[in-house]
């Protein structure tokens, strides 16, 4: 068979672009799947959210028009569960604008919703972080060390899984006292077990590995195995789950704020507000449904955030 | 033999004189009333017999005398006498009651419509040990069918009543904390009639065809505690500080309805002599704070603010009020508050008890028509709500509860109201409206200002009336509660020997008569005839003896109770009969 000269160079050419990829630097596991993570629609869509609402709550002083805790008996004519009055949509100018109302101590809403991000916020990521370098650690010990050892911390982990997560969060913060830390530190005491066995999962994956066996037998020590060569690999899982997590936990927090053991007064967080207007579900719906819309959002965010992240993470996706 | 003659009179008369004089205790021993009055650490006898020759045995409920040493100093080494109102209350005969009192009581008849001291059998008090908790027995309209726990109390219509016996069978008494669910309840028309709506929801009642709103005249008061024992409280220009430094306009004209007034005086203006002496102190910023600096905490302090989150007409949104009040203390007063919700029955105990280092938000809602409903019962000198009661006050109090004219009692509660406005163990906020809401068309719906609503005068034309309150009864032996869920359900079972109509006035209950003596200090009531109670045994004049004395003396084997606090007892009564010695 002959071919064009023409012809002849272009082969030359394919078959030199096929020999100098293999001199490209490969695409890192990370970028890979960020890439993939930028095709899924609705984890920008969560991502967008949880953008959103960190730049709401580090800006907050800058887009809410009042103090949060601000009263404004006396300094506006208003009263209180005065409902939402926007301007550009026909609320005469002569009252004063508030965008989601005022609340039953005439404070305004949209503030506090504002400033509310910045507690859920940060509930929701020390709550995971404080619970993800628990349980992880406790889960790497285990699985790596074994026997009796894994035994026990399992079984306590079992024995705290067994409880309804939000019963035994309640219990702690009626052991510990009401309020926003004793809060943090209940939800990531109930959700640490989860940290825990995930990565125990991985850990007696891993452990069994080529490159595991590797580094033993070079003489690696076991903190050195654990640290280098067992929990980088096993994180993957866990930042899945904990994207999840802070959506659980703001959720968590919010619910024992609404029982009155979370957050306490004047705190502007969503489940305090929820609960101090229940009673105004008929009266007054606009001072449910902020709160109750800003926890759906934040919590969707995350959620949709972490569901993106696990297909992108997830090495049988790979097309 | 007219010697002789002449000695057997005189044996008669001494047999006679013996059977008269001496009285026969529970426990086979046998005093005479003389003795005990002169014997200094004797405890008195409280149930002894009379007329022991006819067949009806009265019993004597007898406090030993109203001087009586009751065995044990005071703090300064002073023996410590009874000061209690009750000498003695005698069941004369089957029918008839006699109270010798201490001293005067012209509200005597108010007191004793309360419903705490409703009557129940005897038998039935010995038989649960003095603690009728969750089976109470009495006379009223309706006998306890079930207390199902965490949901209702069902109770059946008496159709023995002596009154007007209820149109419907069966009464169902339920709870729902939230205002919002009682209307609910309401506008579904699963119930017939419910306690306090919500301020937000009054307009909705009014605007709709198929309910009622129900105005419910009770003179209330709200007031923030402070016990004045626990630092920084115990000191007076403090306490002075936080009463000039919070707006109670403010808080009145945000969270109360229509027809609220604040406060000038503890007890609402329409009770004759609540109001005399100074009106309490304008709000004054300035100077509060030159107050507050006075005292040493110029740059403000930590406290907690309490509360208990149950509606009532006197507090109706105690959670924003909270929180109104902590922003007025941090704004006027640099003092930082943390504010606590506490559970209602919890909070009602640990109150009245003086366990509170913070402030303590609660109020009161008149129990019969007398100035000393309010003073004496938070102010007198058996009350440690505050601390230990203030003898500026306490005194003059003391004073006034014994004088029938009131124009001579007005300077004695001159004193006190200004010994309240000096020391400020609390502050005076708000006298509110009240309203409760029912089904349009329920014939002889109502809410009472005295005593509990009636329900059996309503008429809903059905089989079932359901009627929704605040909360689930702590208990339902009044004798020993508070609080209003409980005495609103104990009101529909038991009844005491006076009761209120409708519209407030006291009228005879299980008496048909209280008659006092010209000083006032003898009552002698007369019973109801062929009054039975629920469980089929009939009411005498020992059910009386025995409900009080349960109540009234400290020693008795009957005096077990709900918490044993016996609040009501104790300062209607101004004091116990052989109170326990204080602990150290």
């Amino acid at each position: 068979m002959t071919i064009s000269r023409k012809g002849a160079i272009e082969k030359l050419e394919a078959e030199a672009g096929d020999v100098n990829r293999l001199y490209e630097k490969p695409v890192g596991q990370w970028r890979l799947a960020m890439r993939r993570f930028r095709g899924r629609r609705s984890g920008m869509a969560g991502l967008f959210i949880v953008l959103a609402l960190v730049g709401m709550a580090l800006f907050a002083p800058l887009i809410a028009p009042y103090e949060p805790n601000e009263i404004l008996i006396g300094k506006e004519d208003v009263t209180r569960r005065d409902p939402p009055c926007i301007h550009v949509l026909g609320c005469p100018e002569d009252t004063p604008q508030h965008i989601m109302g005022l609340d039953g101590n005439v404070r305004d809403v949209f503030s506090r919703i504002v400033y509310g991000a910045r507690v859920s916020l940060t509930l929701g990521i020390f709550t995971v972080t404080l619970a993800l370098l628990v349980g992880s650690t406790i889960g790497a010990i285990s699985g790596y060390a074994g026997g009796w050892f894994d035994n026990i911390l399992m079984r306590v982990m079992d024995v705290i899984l067994g409880f309804p997560s939000l019963l035994l969060a309640i219990a702690i913060v009626a052991v510990l006292g009401p309020g926003l830390r004793n809060a943090l530190l209940a939800i990531a005491i109930v959700t640490l077990p989860g940290y825990a066995r995930v990565m125990r999962a991985q850990v007696l994956a891993i452990k069994e590995s080529d490159y595991v066996s590797a580094s033993r037998a070079l003489g690696s020590s076991t903190r050195q195995i654990l640290l280098r060569r067992v929990i980088p690999n096993a994180l993957t899982p866990l930042v899945v789950l904990g994207t999840l997590g802070v959506a659980t936990a703001i959720l968590e927090a919010a619910g024992l704020s609404f029982l009155g053991l979370g957050a306490q007064p004047p705190t502007a967080e969503w489940g305090s507000m929820l609960a101090r207007e229940r009673n105004q579900v008929f009266t007054s719906p606009h001072l449910v449904f902020f709160p109750g819309l800003a926890i759906m959002l934040t919590v969707l965010g995350f959620n949709l955030m972490g569901d993106g992240l696990r297909d992108a993470l997830d090495p049988t996706l790979n097309r | 033999m007219k010697r002789l003659r002449w000695l057997a009179l005189v044996g008669v008369l001494a047999l006679v004189a013996a059977a008269c004089g001496d009285t026969t205790g529970d426990d086979g021993t046998t005093t005479t009333a003389g003795d005990t009055t002169e014997t200094a650490a004797a405890p008195a006898e409280t149930t002894t017999t009379v007329d022991a020759g006819t067949p009806f045995e009265g019993l004597v409920l007898d406090s030993g005398g109203c001087e009586r040493d009751l065995g044990y100093t005071d703090d300064d080494g002073e023996p410590v006498l009874y000061g209690g109102k009750v000498d003695t209350l005698t069941a004369l005969d089957e029918l008839t009651v006699e109270f010798v009192l201490c001293k005067s009581d012209p509200a005597f008849l108010a007191e004793i419509a309360f419903s705490v001291f409703g009557i129940q059998p005897a038998e039935h008090l010995e038989a649960t040990g003095g603690a009728p908790i969750d089976n109470p027995i009495g006379t009223g309209p309706y006998s306890l069918n079930a207390w199902n726990r965490g949901d209702s109390i069902v109770l059946d219509a008496n159709q023995d009543y002596w009154g007007q016996v209820p149109a419907h069978d069966t009464l169902v008494i339920k709870w729902a904390t939230e205002s919002a669910s009682r209307l609910l309840e309401l506008q579904a028309g699963t119930a017939d009639g419910i306690t306090f709506p919500g301020v937000a929801d009054l307009p909705v009642i009014e605007a709709d065809e198929s309910l009622e709103l129900i105005d419910k005249p009770e003179p209330n008061i709200f007031y923030i505690g402070m016990t004045v024992t626990h630092p920084p409280f115990d000191n007076e220009m403090v306490r002075q500080a936080v009463a000039i430094g919070i707006d109670r306009q403010r808080i009145v004209d945000t969270f109360y309805p229509e027809g609220s007034e604040t406060a000038d005086f503890f007890t609402p203006c329409t009770l004759t002599n609540a109001c005399e002496g100074e009106k309490w102190y304008d709000f004054d910023v300035d100077a509060a704070q030159a107050l507050l600096a006075e005292a040493g905490f110029a740059d403000g302090f930590d406290t907690v603010i309490r509360y208990r989150q149950v509606d009532r007409g006197y507090l109706p949104t105690p959670a924003d009020v909270a929180a109104d009040i902590q922003a007025q203390l941090k704004d006027n007063l640099n003092i930082t508050a943390t504010i606590e919700e506490v559970e209602s029955s919890q909070f009602i105990d640990e109150s009245n008890a003086g366990l509170y280092d913070g402030l303590h938000l609660l109020g009161w809602t008149g129990d019969y028509p007398h100035v000393t409903n309010f003073m004496d019962g938070h102010l007198g000198k058996t009350v440690t709500q505050f601390g230990e009661p203030f003898d500026d006050i306490a005194g003059p109090l003391d004073e006034a509860a014994s004088i029938a004219d009131t124009a001579e009692a007005a300077p004695f509660y001159e004193q006190a109201n200004n010994g309240l406005r000096q020391h400020v163990p609390l502050i005076p906020i708000s006298h509110s409206g009240a309203f409760f809401a029912a089904q349009a068309g329920i014939d002889g719906a109502h809410a009472t200002p005295w005593g509990h609503v009636q329900l059996n005068l309503w008429d809903n034309g059905e089989d079932t009336l359901v009627f929704f309150q605040n909360a689930e009864p702590g208990s339902l032996y009044c004798a020993d509660e508070t609080d209003g869920e409980s005495l609103r359900v104990c009101g529909q079972v038991v009844e005491a020997l006076y009761g209120y109509t409708t519209s407030g006035e006291v009228v005879p209950g299980l008496a048909t008569e209280c008659a006092p003596n010209d000083d006032l200090t003898v009552w002698t009531c007369s019973l109801r005839a062929g009054v039975t109670f629920h469980d089929g045994s009939a009411f005498d004049a020992n059910d009386v003896i025995v409900s009080y004395t349960a109540g009234l003396d400290a020693s008795s084997p009957l005096h077990t109770g709900v918490t044993g606090s016996w609040v009501y007892y104790d300062y209607i009564f101004g004091g116990l009969i052989n109170p326990p010695e204080p602990a150290e």
